[in-house]
């Protein structure tokens, strides 16, 4: 097992950020989705058996305050381009799932080049003809539950510790940042798309068999026909967020795409 | 005391769906009934403005059994031609919904004109679940709010043309075609729910602020922080800046009256207000501070208020017309409130212009103190006339 996450307080270009660390190895950053901010569960943690992974809270969520500045997806882009340059970081494996999978969608195709691989689990942004994502911000939590999860175990990892006003507050800052880039249009940025076209690292798609927020049929199907090369591995035991319903299975996957990527030179 | 007739224009029915707003589907709508509904409305504030109503109030809200006015504009201009009289308020136009909310500039000047300068303009955020409606971002609401009031403001007072360039708003010909009557501009009201943000916004530029269904020890607490703020801007605050929304309901003795409120205005809260959780509480809508204030001191959902509580908080004035004297009085003489506006429903039509009848003989002469006053001179406007 790898070594506890420590937690990192950073300054990044002026916006102060919580990360998360542990394991050693080549760079691996990982954005969070919805509401996995401030959290290292198994996923990171067999991940952490292979590389250094770096897990920060995206502004607003977790342990990182919100940032006024940040008004559009590309600005969350162009913050982990600054983290990467404030970390002196050339290259990284990036992973990103969700939310955070769009995230570094948006980076991969300003900056490809700084990327030794690519995994994106079950990743929103795209607008994808026949569908329209589900609006989870009209959602109360069992609906929440049962749209993002196939296992609603699996939710019990991302519940609040109790229903205090710190952590009610907590939540709605959370839901703020996140409404904030993506509440119209919904989970989409429109000029993505066409610019996936631009990533070159090698590219992994996790997806979950049953993700009824953004489907494999065809949400999934659309991100693999965009990015070239891109490789698709279905879990069929997955809803919307599989690193968190079959961990150790996404996480494998990704060190095999990583290692047949080779180092970070 | 001013007296404002206030109309939500509810569909009234019952149902057993999560929520009356924005998911309550539409095929529940019977545009016939709808009509009849419509007539019967504008019938009964016509008929409050001859029994001596001096103002006459109409909303915006959306998809809902609520209030079925998502344009006040429309209902305002439908006033204007059958009324000589009394204000025409519209509390308010949603600012932040609009993507061009110089229409509202427009649209208020037209009533204006034709009304002969008797509109009073609210300005308003809309309630959280009109974000679900419209598909604007909440996190944008505030920021949307003022700067669309901004523009409004210089488009009703500033020689045209001249260009805008907002964050949200652009314009590169702001010149409207009419411009409004009264000067330097229509009176601008802020009905709102008591954030320090917005009192603090409305007392620095003498808009009346409007407290609608809220319990009384909160009503007293923000008219105080109004007139706080107020003295912080080096005036003190008229008795016409602050009113209030309060359901009233009169009747030949309390026990009647007590029967129509607790069936004909617990509606309004219990169904009319029953909404799916999320739509109270849309991301961003409230700042940080204010959530957390709400959360250690968390209001009761209307859906969940009994008649009891309501009754006893003061949501609702209810009574025989001495009994109501009493309570309004209470509005008067501890609260201060220049100007109550209220609805009235007495279960039929028929029943509630008898109501409105009551009131303004039996209730309303022992509040006339103020007869010869106009209210609007002076309030609601941060600039002088020229």
């Amino acid at each position: 097992m790898a070594a506890e996450a420590a937690r990192h307080d950073l300054d990044v270009r002026g916006t102060p950020v919580q990360m998360l660390t542990g394991g050693a190895g080549s760079e691996l950053l990982f954005l969070h989705g919805a509401g996995g901010g401030g959290r290292w569960l198994p996923f990171q943690a067999r991940l952490a058996e292979r590389f250094h992974v770096r897990c920060p809270s995206h502004p607003g969520h977790a342990g990182s305050p919100a940032a006024e500045w940040i008004e559009h997806i590309s600005d969350l882009a162009f913050h982990y381009l600054d983290l990467l340059d404030a970390l002196k970081l050339e290259r990284v494996h990036l992973v990103g799932a969700s939310f955070g999978g769009w995230i570094a969608a948006e980076l991969a195709v300003m900056a490809s080049s700084r990327l030794a691989s690519l995994t994106l689990i079950d990743p929103v942004g795209i607008k994808v003809e026949g569908w329209i994502y589900p609006f989870l911000f009209g959602m109360d939590i069992p609906e929440l539950v049962g749209t993002v999860f196939h296992n609603p175990m699996a939710a019990l990892a991302l519940a609040p510790p109790d229903q205090s006003p710190d952590t009610l507050a907590l939540q709605y800052r959370q839901g703020t940042a996140l409404a904030r880039v993506s509440w119209n249009p919904y989970l989409y940025d429109p000029l993505l798309r066409r610019r996936l076209a631009r990533i070159t690292a090698p590219t992994l798609l996790c997806w979950g068999a049953h993700d009824r927020l953004a489907p494999l049929d065809p949400c999934g199907q659309a991100w693999a026909k965009e990015i070239p090369g891109a490789r698709l591995r279905v879990f069929a035991d997955s809803g919307h967020v599989p690193h968190l319903e079959e961990a150790e299975a996404v996480a494998d996957a990704v060190i095999e795409l990583c290692e047949r990527a080779g180092g970070l030179a | 005391m001013k007296f404002y007739y206030f109309h939500l224009m509810p569909y009234v029915m019952e149902h057993d769906e999560p929520s009356s707003w924005v998911t309550l589907s539409n095929r529940h709508y019977d545009p016939r009934e709808g009509q009849r509904l419509y007539h019967e409305y504008l019938d009964q504030l016509e008929y409050a403005e001859r029994l001596g109503w001096d103002g006459l109030c109409v909303n915006e809200h959306h998809q809902n059994c609520y209030g079925t006015m998502p344009s006040p504009n429309v209902m305002a201009a439908m006033l204007v031609r059958r009324t000589t009289r009394a204000k025409i308020a519209v509390l308010g136009n949603g600012l932040p919904l609009r993507e061009n909310p110089l229409r509202i500039a427009e649209e208020i000047a037209m009533l204006d004109v034709a009304s002969g300068g008797r509109v009073i303009s609210g300005f308003v955020r809309g309630i959280s679940a009109e974000y679900f409606s419209t598909g604007v971002n909440p996190t944008h609401s505030r920021e949307r709010f003022y700067e669309a009031a901004d523009l409004i403001l210089r488009a009703w007072t500033e020689p045209g043309p001249f260009a805008f360039d907002g964050k949200f708003y652009r314009y590169h010909y702001v010149n409207p075609w009419p411009r409004p009557l009264q000067q330097p501009h229509p009176p601008v009201w802020c009905p709102s729910q008591g954030s320090s943000e917005t009192v603090e916004w409305a007392a620095k530029r003498r808009f009346p602020y409007l407290m609608v269904f809220t319990p009384i020890a909160r009503i007293a607490q923000i008219y105080r922080e109004y007139r706080e703020a107020c003295e912080r801007n080096g005036y003190t605050a008229s008795p016409y800046q602050l009113s209030v929304n309060v359901p009233i309901v009169v009747a030949e003795n309390d026990a009647k009256a007590r029967a129509i409120a607790e069936k004909n205005v617990m509606w309004v809260f219990n169904t009319g207000l029953r909404m799916h959780p999320p739509f109270w509480r849309p991301p961003g809508y409230m700042t940080e501070a204010s959530v957390r204030k709400m959360l250690e001191n968390p209001p009761p959902l209307p859906s969940d208020l009994t008649f009891a509580q309501a009754d006893a908080q003061g949501y609702i004035i209810h009574g025989s017309p001495a009994t109501v004297r009493d309570k309004l009085r209470v509005f008067a003489d501890e609260l201060k409130a220049g100007i109550v506006c209220s609805g009235m429903n007495g279960g039929s039509h028929e029943a509630t212009l008898e109501m409105m009848q009551l009131f303004a003989e039996e209730v309303m002469p022992h509040f006339r103190e103020d007869a010869s006053v106009d209210e609007t001179a002076g309030v609601g406007r941060s600039v002088a006339a020229p």
